[in-house]
């Protein structure tokens, strides 16, 4: 018998459909502006106007994120582990499920609960991504966005060239990130199951999951 | 060795003019009037001669001598300046004087051995603007004890043009003086630059007319910049200009009179432009992405001379003043890591680097940076700008791989007077990630990108997408497999 667990909700999945559709979009119009010639699917302005408001977006949905969940108690979910052996046997056992455990068949190692949703990888990538990653792509691209008005605080950071450099490092990142997220999306109990809690909210886990979980 | 690439590429043909010594610009540039020569030189041995066309003849030499005698009277009696605007015609003492220099062929030979013709062409002289003017209104040190002198006091005729500049076109015109005193001409001319422009050398004294400076015929810019003067006449300021439209622009309206800048020096374009283009930011808007950014980084005949060829200038800048720093003198390191620029392979990334560090700890006041802009190569294409509809608008001509805006790069420092001497720096410079040091301060999109952040890109991409695809076949042959034997267990259960 399925027990289902309300893991997102509604502000939860605005937040992370409209951050995904901007992600991309970010992506590839950043593709599209950084290899003109190769890549030639807009004009050049209209990339970067496009460019240009999907980062406003993402920026004003970051703090939608922020704003709900600093003031719901799931926050817990984005609390870092403190104890490293804890999270590091963690993402060890993690890593070995979807290594071996996932083909398998094998209990996996980590079922999401309210406070708890996130496993030990998506825990750390996901506090890496939200509170580091994702901020300084949002400042570094508001300074590419206007930097004869910010022309001191890129100075002070070295110059355009270097702003441009850590902008497009995290690029780098996300071209590694995406199309992960978007596979590992598909490793729950049908490839679709994922994708489907996102839009529902509810995760349905079986007894054997529901007792790992507990 | 260091070879600058171009220090002055602007004088496209110098009219033959003697070097100043510098103990003289020095007291000029301190404002001081001094009425001594400007060249100290050893008395000439040969006593001053005039040149005559043809001996005088019995009771002309009197007949000269009284009529110059009551002409230096007349002017001693009467107001010694008058406003050009009311001149009409020469004042009676300079009939006086014409009667000798009105010769075609009067010449003296001057102390270096060459000759200044002493001839004045009456005709041009009474419709000049000094017409009215007395002769010693100008020529004050001239008086009857001492003309012709027993010595000749002239050195050249540039030391001569300089003596007249100091001791009379100051007199009564102070402020164009003034101006001119800050200009680049000027700072030449304190150099020791043998052909910088004085006041004579473009108002010739004794044939000006009011607005020859302002037509396009006779504007003084064109005697020595006569290359680039001939490439602004086709483009489109100078075709408009040439059909009346006094609204566009001649050399003046850019580049001011008498206090003329370095044209090249960091946004004075820009500026020169937009003076007259006012909505020329609020127009580019509209399409252009990123304005501000492009106004002050990409001088404007890059896109509107689009038949130019351009270079990436990286200026060499202090960050406390925000000036472009003179060329270092007394630091060896610098000419030596100049030293490739002189076999022409241009500094590489880690040379332009460890420049920017020796600058930085040898005692140079703030801190050396670099400030990048594109411009177009020489001053000509400068010059040659085109109608806006022409204009490059195409984002992809620089924002790409290869562009050929991205191709001649260079390092420049402030030489004598502000102009800039170039150095020459391997393209390899923009696209290196060994220059985010350097050239931190210049990127184009697209255009600069660094090689090995490409890399990098594709690294990841491949990474990522091949260990889901590997991880998704592995998953399926699993299942399949497992199905397969499930398969089997129940057949062999049936």
């Amino acid at each position: 018998m399925m027990q289902r667990t309300y893991l997102h909700p509604l502000p939860v999945r605005i937040w992370h459909w409209i951050n995904a559709t901007t992600c991309v979009l970010l992506f590839l119009t950043g593709i599209q502006l950084r290899y003109v010639g190769l890549v030639n699917v807009v004009p050049f302005r209209i990339a970067v106007a496009a460019h240009n408001w999907m980062g406003f977006i993402l920026i004003a949905n970051f703090f939608l994120w922020l704003g709900y969940y600093l003031s719901s108690p799931r926050i817990r979910t984005y609390h870092a582990e403190l104890n490293p052996v804890k999270y590091f046997v963690g993402s060890i056992r993690q890593t070995i499920y979807y290594s071996y455990g996932i083909f398998r068949d094998l209990t996996p190692p980590f079922r999401p609960t309210v406070y708890r949703k996130f496993n030990p990888l998506q825990a750390m990538t996901y506090q890496i991504l939200m509170l580091i990653l994702l901020p300084v792509q949002a400042i570094t691209g508001l300074l590419l966005w206007n930097l004869v008005g910010f022309q001191r605080m890129v100075s002070l950071l070295g110059g355009v060239r270097v702003v441009d450099t850590i902008h497009v490092l995290i690029f780098v990142f996300f071209a590694f990130y995406i199309p992960a997220h978007i596979y590992l999306g598909t490793l729950g109990r049908t490839p679709l199951t994922h994708y489907k809690e996102m839009i529902t909210g509810y995760e349905e886990q079986d007894e054997k999951g529901a007792e790992a979980a507990e | 060795m260091m070879t600058p690439m171009n220090i002055c590429s602007w004088y496209d043909s110098p009219p033959p003019l003697e070097s100043l010594t510098r103990e003289a610009d020095q007291d000029w540039a301190e404002g001081a009037v001094s009425r001594q020569p400007l060249v100290r030189r050893p008395p000439p041995r040969r006593s001053w001669r005039v040149s005559w066309p043809r001996p005088p003849r019995e009771g002309e030499g009197f007949l000269a001598v009284f009529t110059l005698i009551f002409a230096l009277l007349a002017g001693f009696l009467t107001p010694t300046f008058v406003t050009p605007a009311v001149a009409a015609a020469p004042a009676a003492s300079a009939q006086a004087c014409l009667t000798c220099h009105g010769l075609p062929d009067l010449k003296r030979t001057l102390a270096d051995g060459t000759t200044l013709s002493l001839h004045i062409d009456a005709q041009h002289f009474s419709s000049s603007v000094h017409a009215a003017l007395d002769c010693t209104g100008c020529h004050s040190n001239i008086s009857l004890t001492n003309h012709p002198p027993a010595a000749n006091p002239i050195a050249s005729r540039r030391a001569f043009s300089i003596e007249m500049v100091r001791q009379t076109c100051r007199n009564c015109h102070a402020a164009e003086f003034d101006r001119w005193n800050h200009s680049v001409h000027a700072a030449l001319v304190r150099e020791g630059n043998p052909v910088a422009p004085v006041c004579t050398s473009c108002h010739s004294p004794h044939t000006m007319t009011k607005g020859a400076s302002q037509a396009m015929a006779t504007v003084p810019c064109r005697s020595c910049h006569s290359v680039i003067f001939n490439a602004y006449a086709t483009s489109v300021h100078g075709m408009l200009r040439s059909q009346g439209v006094t609204a566009a622009p001649l050399c003046f309206n850019c580049h001011g009179a008498h206090d003329i800048a370095v044209a090249s020096a960091g946004v004075g374009r820009r500026d020169a432009c937009l003076a007259c283009h006012v909505e020329a930011v609020a127009s580019h808007r509209s399409w252009l992405p990123n304005v501000e950014l492009h106004f002050a980084a990409v001088s404007c005949p890059v896109c509107h001379t689009p038949q130019a060829h351009r270079v990436v200038n990286l200026i060499l800048y202090n960050s406390t003043t925000q000036e472009q720093i003179s060329r270092p003198v007394g630091i060896p390191e610098f000419e030596n890591l100049m030293s490739p620029t002189a076999q022409g392979t241009g500094l590489d990334p880690n040379t332009l680097v460890t420049l920017l560090t020796t600058l930085n700890t040898r005692g140079v006041e703030g801190k050396t940076s670099i400030q990048g802009r594109l411009e177009v190569s020489t001053g000509v294409e400068d010059h040659q700008l085109t109608a806006a509809a022409s204009a490059i608008s195409d984002c992809s001509v620089c924002h790409r791989k290869g562009a050929a805006a991205f191709q001649s790069v260079k390092v420049s420092v402030a030489g004598p007077g502000g102009i800039p001497v170039n150095y020459a720096v391997s393209n390899a410079v923009l696209t290196s990630i060994m220059s985010i040091p350097s050239v931190g301060g210049f990127y184009a999109i697209g255009g600069t990108r660094i090689g090995f952040l490409d890399v990098l890109f594709i690294l990841a991409f491949v990474v990522a997408v091949g260990w889901s695809c590997l991880h998704l076949i592995v998953r399926w042959g699993v299942h399949r497999y497992r199905n397969r034997i499930a398969e089997g267990e129940e057949k062999g259960q049936g």
